[in-house]
This record gives C-alpha cells, structure tokens and sequence, in this order.
C-alpha cells in the first residue's frame, strides 16, 4: 500500500485557477470530423496499452464479479466451468460472518485513526521544512520520504526490534524510566494502534512531499500581505496556508484513505491478523480465504464488497471536500 | 471504442477459456525411458537449492537425460503451485508438502504410484500415509520430519532436573523447576496463537490418544482425550509458564540460547541451525522424545515426491522419484540435507545408524501421526488454530473452543 504518485497534479490545480481551457475543445472538435484514417492511426498506436490493460486488467475484474456468484474452489482450477453458479449466497453468506465483519470494522479503525494522523503529521513535516529547518532540509526530507520507499520486510524488521517486548526500544526506554511497555504486538488492545503507527510513519513521507509542493506553489506576496496586516504564524496558518493547500489535502486524504481501506502489508508481515482476530483486515482476510483456503468465489465477493465501500468513501470524501473550496 | 472494446475483451474470455480446459486433455503415452529428454523438478526451500547438486550427478549415469531442477521459497510454493496447476503446467517432478497431497490428488493433477513397485513397508507408516489420498497413492514419501523435545541440560541440573521428562507431568514439574529453580524467564515454549499453532499442539493432541479427525474420516476433535490435551496445553499459559504473545517469524533458538526459553518442540533442521549459529551452546542442551501421556506421539510432516498427471517424461520421471526416495539415494540426501529418510533401510547406514540423537529421532518416527489428506486441510487446521488461541487467551474452555471447532470442521471434512 505505497502511496506513490506523481505530485504534479493536485498542485497544478491548487496554482492554475483561471479557466483558460477554452482553446482546446475546438481543436478536438476539428480532429473527430475525419474519421477514418486518423482514427485508424490512433487505435494503432492505443493497442498495445489496450491489449495489455485487457489482459491484465479488465479481464480479471471481470472474471472476478463473475467468479463472485459461484463457488469457485481449488477443485475448478483445473476444471473452471464445473464451478457452480450461487447466486448472491456468497454476498449474504459474507454480512453473516463474524470473522469477514470484524475485519471490516477493524479495517475502518485503522482508516478512522490512521487516516488523520497521517494527514496531520505529513503536513506538519512540510510546514517545517518549508519555514523551519533550512540548513539540514534536504537531510530531513529524505529522512522523511525514506520509509515511503524502503521495503515492507526491511521495515518489518526495524519496527519488530523496536516493539519488541522484552529487549525492544520502547521496552528499553520505558524500564529506564521505571516503567513495563506493553506487549505491542501481542495484546489485542495495542496491536492495532501500533501497525498504526507503523503505517502512519511509512505513508506520511508522501503526503509530505505533496504538500512541499502544494506549499511551494503558494505566492511568496500572499504570505508578505498576511504578515504585513500583522498575522502571526497561527493565523497564517489558518487564513492562507490550508486554505490554498486544500486541493492538495484532499487529493492527500483521498490516496490515504484508499490505501489503507486496502490495507494489508503491516497485519501480514507483523501479525498475521493476530491476536485473536484484532489485527485482521479486509485485505488480508480475502488473502486468506482465497490463497489459503481457496475459496475464490467468496473472496472475490469480498474484493467487490471492499471495491463498493471504497467508491462510496471516496465519492463522499470528494463530494464533502471539495464544495467547500468554493 | 465501446465495441471494439467489448469484442477484444470476449476474444480474450474465450481465448482463456479454452486454454484452461485445452490442458485437462493432453497427456497420452509420452517419451519412453531412454530416450533424450529433459526432466523438469520443482522443490521447495533447502531441498530446492541442494537438489541441484543430486540431479548433476544422476544426469552422469543417466547421458540421456538433462534434469533441471527449480527452487521455489516455501511461502510461495502454494501458490505457485495451484497456478501451474491450473495451467496444466506442473513439473514433471514436483515436491508436495504433506499438507498439499489431498488437495492436488482432488484437482487430479498426480500421477497415482504403482503400489507394486513402490514398496509401502519400505518406509514410516506416518510417511506413507502423507502420500496418500482417498484409498491411493500419489506421492513417494521422500523425507519426514517430526518434533522432539529440546532442552537445556545444564539449566536442568540448576533446576534439579534429573532426567529428560518422560511424562506430561514431569514436563509440567519440570517446567516449574526450570522457572523457580534455574530463574528461566519461562517454562516451555509453546505457540499460543496465529498461523500453524496446531502443529505445537500436535504433541499434546496425539500423545493424549487424539486427533483431529479419525481413520473413518470423520471430524473428532472434540474427543474427551483432545479436550484432556488442550487442557493441559491451556495450564501452560494459566500458570505463567509459557509465553502469550504471538509474534510472526519468533525464532526461539534464540532464546533457547539466552536461557530464557528452556525446553521447546522442535524440528530435525533445528539441530544444525543451533549447532552453527550458537556453538557456545554445544555440551549444554539434548534432544528427547516427546513426553507421554497415554503414549509418547509426535507429529509427522514432510514431503514425498509426485509425478505430474500431464507429463509426458512419466517414465524417465518414475525412475528419478524411484532413485530419490530409494535407501541409498536417501541415505546421500541425509549427508547432504539433514532431512530425516522417510526410508527405513536407509537408517542402516552411517551415522543413522550409530549416532543416539539420530536414534531419539528414528524411534519418534515409528509412532509418530500424520494428518490425514483432506483437500481442505488448510481450513481445517486454522479452526483448530482458532480453538487453541482462544483458550490460551484464557477467553474459553477448552471443551467449548473444541466444540465450536468440531462443528466447523465437520462440514469440511470429505
């Protein structure tokens, strides 16, 4: 679940406010009107995209749903048309299973919590960078980014030694003082909220550097005029700085909160669910039921379930969002 | 651009379509024995790497033949697995964990063994049942593996433990006193939770005349003799004695060698990776068999050999599995690997033969249980996983947690 995408976008939109896009329609316009050839050439040249995109996306959506109605299992595999058609069963089965339900519901946990934390520190790491620190900014920056951009294992290792409970950091640190650390990984009650934390350290690096560039993009006399009317730092903040950064935010909210309703790297390589269920996601869960135990009818129902509940949220995210930049 | 669309993507559906049920078909007489070919083998971790080494030296007596052998990791072997399975493009020879056996010989995708020529006598009962599925066999046993109980002497003499616990309850007595007398941080390591936990339980199952289900099939894991087990498994974590913490990738070598773990059940590969990565430890710690409670059993896992259903090297391949699994050829795979012969001629030989670790190990084997093949084996013992952490969470009784896991189970079972 990286987070990795180009910070061109949010920002061009955050700057290029004036809509001057009216030129290009009429181009295109002329371009439809000499079909043939010219369409010709463009299917040419879309081919390989769509040939690829066919096999390696459309057909196993498609499949997918499809796969979804039956009870597809290890024995289909080698005959797939025996598999039997079930209707929505595996649909209903799935809102009757306690184990898929308590995946959901820590799924929306760790989005709940995760989410703003992310958002909240990665932001708070670009308003330092920008203003703040300005020896070491690249040094810092990197150190930022750098979890975004190392592997899960390696990460896996790092955070294990440090949530270790009996010769772990925090357990170190905290019997210095006189204190017992908890047993992170290990106790249902904080096993949660330390992939957590592990999730929000990895993925705010990203939402960093989309708000540096955001925060770039910002006309240095805005903030002068600000200053100038005798606004303090809060009130820059408040008044200039979020306000111009929303489109950023949200496009950082939205990515964020798309990557951890799929979350399942952090529960797979730190606690395969556990304990006791605490740490299983929706993710994680369909891994589970279909590379597992092969019940690939099932856990393509909960593909599709998860894809509904993630268009609803981000169509919501959007919708609220965004109408308030207005 | 819809339609175009539309009817490249149903050329495809179609397309795939074919090839998937194109390869259920193939198959026929294929190359015989002698001829030019090149075998192709699939195996799985270490086996994987050191197989390589063997199939040099068979392709020297064997001019005719190229082997060419492909290591796959362990943790996406499954996968891998079912994918060439699916595409009709299984190995020639693949290897199938004991666990596997039922679900590929369901998918009919093995090669049954011609019983008359493979010898069932010639190897462990425990091995020979893992090769088999629903009355057949499809898998030359090649290697098993079993636990025994590893513990620290030198801790034991602090703690005023005379002798390896031969009992449950010498376990149990011994645990306290390695806790209490030689200030271990706990008694024994046991898993109390997560993926596989059964297989720590296995020990305490097995040894108290249970099982998960029955030679008849049937789902039974609610015996009062596997609620005796995970009683007595439970107390473990009650009583302080063992850890509660589930921690993905623990390796308990570790604290076997800080003395903060004394006694755990373990592996044969155990042995060689305590021997490298802590020599300091050597003279302090020994292997024993597995306590007894109506008798001493452990589990049995391992993996035999299968012969691919669409091969067309069958021959050739039939001799090479005949080769691996048989007493010689096992006895050279020991020197090489470590793996226990799944062959009982080959623990005449050697070291097998003479050393008494390896004696501890043999005798284990005699008794020793596998699971049956069930093609769902995989669901079924993660209910069984789901049972053990919820009673040494302490958030059940054992009888309940067995009761649920028993209802569960029996409508998977075949």
């Amino acid at each position: 679940m990286s987070l990795t995408t180009g910070p061109a976008a949010p920002q061009a939109a955050a700057v290029d406010k004036s809509p001057h896009g009216g030129g290009k329609s009429g181009r295109t316009r002329r371009g439809n009107r000499s079909l043939s050839r010219h369409n010709l050439t463009g299917w040419l040249f879309s081919t390989p995209f769509l040939v690829l995109f066919g096999v390696f996306m459309l057909f196993p959506i498609v499949a997918t749903l499809l796969m979804s109605f039956t009870d597809f299992g290890a024995r289909n595999v080698t005959r797939p048309l025996e598999a039997e058609f079930v209707g929505l069963d595996n649909y209903t089965q799935l809102f009757q299973d306690d184990k898929f339900l308590k995946a959901l519901f820590n799924t929306g946990y760790f989005v709940v919590v995760g989410v703003p934390a992310t958002i909240l520190l990665g932001l708070l790491a670009a308003i330092l960078l920008n203003n703040g620190i300005d020896r070491a900014r690249t040094l810092f920056r990197v150190g930022f980014y750098a979890p975004v951009v190392t592997t899960i294992v390696a990460v896996a290792v790092v955070w294990r030694f440090v949530l270790d409970p009996s010769d772990g950091l925090i357990a170190s640190l905290a019997s210095e003082v006189g204190l017992t650390a908890p047993d992170f990984l290990g106790s249902e009650t904080w096993a949660m909220p330390s992939l957590i934390a592990m999730a929000v350290w990895r993925n705010l690096g990203t939402v960093m550097v989309l708000c540096i560039a955001g925060l770039q993009a910002i006309p240095a006399e805005v903030r002068e005029a600000a200053r100038l009317d005798g606004a303090g730092v809060w009130q820059e903040l408040r008044g200039i700085t979020v306000p111009l950064l929303r489109p950023t935010l949200l496009y950082a909210t939205v990515i964020t909160t798309i990557g951890y309703l799929n979350v399942f790297e952090e529960p797979f390589v730190m606690t395969q669910g556990g304990p006791s269920d605490s740490t299983l996601t929706v993710s994680l869960d369909m891994y589970r039921e279909g590379f597992n135990f092969f019940h690939m009818g099932y856990a393509s129902a909960m593909a599709y379930v998860l894809f509904v509940v993630i268009m609803g949220i981000t169509v919501l995210q959007l919708r609220l969002l965004k109408d308030n930049t207005r | 651009m819809n339609r175009a669309v539309a009817t490249g993507s149903i050329a495809l559906t179609l397309a795939s379509a074919l090839t998937l049920t194109a390869c259920g078909g193939s198959g026929g007489a294929g190359v015989a024995a002698d001829a030019e070919q090149t075998l192709t083998v699939w195996a799985m971790g270490t086996e994987g790497e050191k197989l390589g080494d063997v199939a040099e030296e068979y392709e020297k007596s064997h001019s005719h033949l190229t082997v060419k052998v492909t290591p796959i990791g362990w943790d996406v072997a499954h996968q891998k697995l079912v994918a060439a399975a699916a595409a009709g493009k299984l190995p020639d020879v693949v290897q199938m964990g004991g666990s596997y056996l039922g679900e590929f010989a369901d998918m009919g995708v093995l090669e049954p063994v011609d019983t008359k020529t493979v010898q069932e006598d010639d190897y462990f009962p425990a091995a020979w049942q893992q090769g088999s599925y629903d009355g057949k066999t499809y898998g030359v046993p090649w290697y098993v593996d079993t636990r025994v109980l590893f513990y620290r002497t030198d801790l034991a003499k602090k703690a005023g433990v005379e002798a390896a616990p031969a009992t449950m309850a010498e376990l149990r007595s011994a645990a306290e006193a390695y806790q209490k007398k030689a200030d271990t941080k706990w008694g024994l390591s046991i898993q109390p939770g997560g993926l596989d936990t059964v297989q720590s339980f296995y020990q305490f199952l097995y040894s108290a005349g249970g099982t998960i289900i029955d030679d008849d099939g049937k789902a039974a894991v609610n015996s009062a003799a596997a609620v005796k087990a995970l009683e007595n498994y439970g107390s473990y974590f009650d009583k302080g004695l063992s850890e509660k913490s589930v921690r993905p990738g623990y390796d308990v070598t570790k604290d076997f060698n800080t003395g903060a773990v004394p006694m755990f059940f373990g592996g044969p590969w155990l042995t060689n990776l305590i021997d490298e990565n802590y020599p300091d430890l050597k003279g302090k710690w020994a292997i024993a068999p597995v306590p007894a409670d109506e008798a001493s059993v452990s589990m049995a896992g391992g993996s035999s050999l299968a012969v691919s259903a669409d091969s067309d090297h069958k021959a050739a391949a039939k001799e090479l599995v005949a080769h691996l699994t048989g007493a010689k050829g096992q006895a050279d795979w020991f020197e090489r690997t470590n793996d226990l012969p799944a062959n009982k001629a080959a623990w005449k030989t050697g070291d097998l033969a003479t050393d008494p670790t390896m004696q501890v190990w043999r005798k284990q084997m005699d008794t020793a249980r596998a699971t049956p093949s069930q093609p769902k084996l995989t669901e079924i013992t993660s209910k069984v996983d789901t049972a053990i952490e919820s009673v040494t969470q302490g958030k059940s009784s054992a009888k309940e947690a067995l009761d649920k896991a028993q209802s569960e189970i029996e409508g998977l079972v075949q």
